[in-house]
């Protein structure tokens, strides 16, 4: 406004001129800036960081020594490595077991069946990356309540009964359908439940009618599958072959995908304003809370056949996966009721002021929001989780941590001790790196426009 | 008294009344506890279909409470109330149909912060009224433009400002297509610029004949559109007045205390 002077009686005000902006002093900013910021502010700090500096190089310099300059990738026993470099790491026994660390002692002819489980997942999980597809729910619903079957009865094979006959062949038939709701999706603009309405001529007819041409689908679907795979079967490979990897990631994943929901159901149940619940869910939480994983393990395999017929046999891995879950669904009850907590009282209100029930406004209000703040922590007990599954070596079944300590064990391989561990500690590392970073993504996209919190 | 002038005065004077004979709430000798402390005392009310109430008080008199009964957000121990003709009670089916018939406008907005503005507003309607997603948008879209920011739809409520906030809860109740509407202290927590934005918006609604029980300290709000004053302290209703009586010559001693402390400065 100082250059303003239309007011009559007033004499032209001073105009304002801004400065022009110079840029920063070159000592400040970009590298050298930051350098001196950080390394170099003062004598003290300067000696610091060439004394760090030269602990870091000494050492990354002794491990690529041991590990890639004087390291033997080839090799027949522990001796012959000796022989050629006494001061490297032996890889070549890495290498040599590499299939026991992976599938443990699942035999080599039917380990493909694993490779096509895993194959399969992808294929399940990846229309969740695809953009603006709908029906995202509906695809992963099926990859947590059916996937399972399929992968069970790839991973054991055997006689399959009535049942598992159902699941195997309605996990494939909603496998197929997925993709071709995907494609469906991209070529028309609308969702296969959609199409067929359309094309059946039921978008005439009421809307709770319009799930049963999708129905039918499923069922002509299944039948074609289960006319073309019916006889088709897999030896069986019992579960005491199986191991490494393989077996830390089946465990650990059937942990991390029933610990959610167990965890939500027990949170919910601790808040309940009905005593029987809040106390059974307090009682319950608390009390795997405060016993070691380790006993949990024992409790399952020693304790349970106890409570159970005599005639009725549980398999080892099985009760191991229960303890697992009982545990994990414990520990993410708490983060989940710390979440819940974190939602202000109003959000409650509001939601029950418009009349909407008990569980509408979980699942659409309040967990919406308290799961996002959850990511940190839910991911963490994942990471956790996945670390904790190493403690099943010492109850006896041949995960990957039992693989690794079992080279050493091996007459050829001898003594080996520090490579497999080396090993196994990088593999953990790039699984968690990997979880840790997709939340990180993940805590992105879900925030996107959220701007309120 | 120019401290409360906040509403933009139109032509000075009443709204027309829209009262008719059909009582839509009722309360009979309600009392209500938190732990030991008596919070409402033997409270009497009764409202007709289109009447509008402004309710006023020291804070800690039983006000917010008061209406937070009628929805049952807060649980009254002895007594009855009766809203649309249906009785509070422990039957939860009842309770949720009430609470859609009947709107609420919150002191702090409580919109959701993880929906966008239409969101926030179609939710209620698809969900608990099962309208079709399109047709529930329409409607969201109608009472947007009414609260005047339909170009706000596509926003998330952290984005807006505290009186747009408040005018998209004030639509979000409306969408529900309420027959009676509860205002729980809605400029209080808004700055002193936005507050006339809120209460013009509730204004037009008063005039459009909707049932609604204020609880405020705008007396100038109350002045134009209510059709009836009830001052509160301590748990009881001291004095229910007509609005011109009510600030012109107070019956109890209490109000006109009230009144001189409120409209001094």
């Amino acid at each position: 406004m100082a250059t303003d002077n239309t007011q009559p009686g007033q004499d032209a005000a001073i105009v304002f001129e801004p400065k022009q902006s110079r840029s920063a002093p070159v000592a400040s900013v970009g590298v050298i800036g930051w350098l001196r910021e950080n390394l170099f502010y003062s004598w003290f700090s300067t000696i610091v960081t060439v004394v760090v500096a030269w602990g870091m190089f000494e050492g990354a310099a002794y491990l690529y020594d041991w590990g890639v300059t004087k390291a033997v990738f080839e090799a027949e026993s522990r001796r012959q490595c000796l022989n050629t470099s006494p001061d490297g790491a032996c890889w070549a026994g890495i290498i040599d077991w590499m299939n026991g660390f992976m599938y443990g002692r699942y035999p080599d002819e039917e380990q493909w069946r694993i490779n096509l489980g895993g194959v399969l997942l992808i294929a399940w999980v990846l229309p969740f990356w695809l953009p603006n597809l709908k029906g995202k729910i509906g695809i992963g619903m099926s990859a947590v309540m059916v996937y399972p079957f399929l992968a069970a009865y790839l991973f054991l094979g055997g006689e399959r009964g009535v049942f598992l006959n159902l699941m195997v062949f309605l996990a494939i038939t909603l496998l197929v359908l997925n993709w071709v709701h995907v494609v469906l999706f991209y070529l028309t603009g609308r969702t296969l439940t959609e199409n067929l309405v359309r094309m059946t001529g039921f978008e005439h007819r009421p809307e709770t009618t319009h799930k049963y041409p999708m129905l039918a689908l499923v069922a002509v679907v299944w039948g074609c599958v289960y006319a073309w795979l019916g006889d088709w079967q897999l030896e069986l490979v019992r579960t005491n072959l199986w191991g490494g990897l393989f077996l830390t990631i089946v465990i650990a994943g059937v942990a991390i995908v029933s610990a959610l929901p167990g965890g939500v159901a027990l949170a919910l149940a601790r808040r309940s304003t009905m005593p029987v619940i809040r106390v059974f869910a307090i009682t319950f939480i608390e009390l795997f809370r405060s016993v070691p994983l380790i006993t949990v393990l024992f409790m399952a395999v020693t304790m349970m056949p106890l409570f159970l017929p005599e005639d009725f046999q549980l398999n080892k891995l099985v009760q191991v996966m229960i303890g697992v879950c009982l545990f994990a669904a414990a520990y993410m009850a708490e983060v989940v009721r710390g979440g819940l907590q974190a939602i202000p009282n109003g959000q409650y209100e509001a939601a029950k002021a418009m009349g909407l029930s008990y569980w509408k406004m979980m699942n659409l209000v309040i967990l919406p929001q308290a799961l996002k703040l959850m990511i940190p922590n839910i991911v963490g007990n994942f990471m956790g989780l996945l670390k904790d599954t190493t403690l099943v070596s010492i109850i006896g079944l041949y995960d990957m941590l039992n693989m690794l300590k079992a080279v050493g064990q091996n007459p050829i391989w001898i003594g080996l001790h520090k490579e497999p561990l080396v090993f196994g500690a990088a593999i953990y590392f790039v699984l968690c790196f990997a979880m840790s970073k997709y939340s990180q993504r993940l805590e992105r996209t879900i925030g996107q426009g959220n701007t309120g919190r | 008294m120019s401290a409360t002038d906040t509403v933009p005065m139109a032509p000075e004077g009443q709204i027309a009344s829209a009262i008719t004979d059909e009582e839509v709430i009722r309360l009979i000798n309600v009392n209500k506890w938190y732990g030991e402390f008596h919070v409402l005392k033997d409270v009497n009310l009764s409202v007709r279909r289109g009447e509008r109430i402004v309710i006023c008080g020291p804070s800690g008199s039983g006000k917010s409470t008061l209406i937070r009964c009628i929805n049952r957000l807060e649980q009254h121990q002895e007594g009855e109330i009766i809203v649309n003709g249906t009785t509070l009670d422990s039957n939860v089916k009842n309770i949720e149909a009430i609470r859609s018939d009947v709107g609420m406008v919150f002191q702090s907005f409580n919109l959701f912060p993880h929906l966008t503005v239409l969101e926030n507003c179609t939710l209620a309607p698809m969900w608990v009224r099962k309208r079709p997603l399109d047709e529930a948008a329409d409607v969201a879209m109608k009472y947007l433009e009414r609260v005047r920011i339909p170009e706000q739809a596509h926003k998330y409520p952290g984005q807006l400002s505290g009186g747009q906030q408040q005018r998209v809860a004030i639509a979000r109740s409306l969408c529900m297509n309420p027959n009676i509407m509860l205002f729980d202290e809605p400029t209080s927590a808004l700055d002193p610029e936005m507050i006339s934005e809120v209460l013009d918006v509730m204004v037009e609604l008063a005039a459009s004949g909707m049932t609604m029980l204020v609880v405020t300290h705008e007396m100038a709000f109350a002045r134009k559109v209510a059709d009836r004053v009830i001052f509160m302290d301590q748990g009881e209703i001291v004095e229910e007045n007509a609005p011109d009586e009510f600030f012109a010559n107070p019956r109890v001693d209490r109000s006109r205390l009230f009144l001189s402390q409120i409209l001094a400065h």
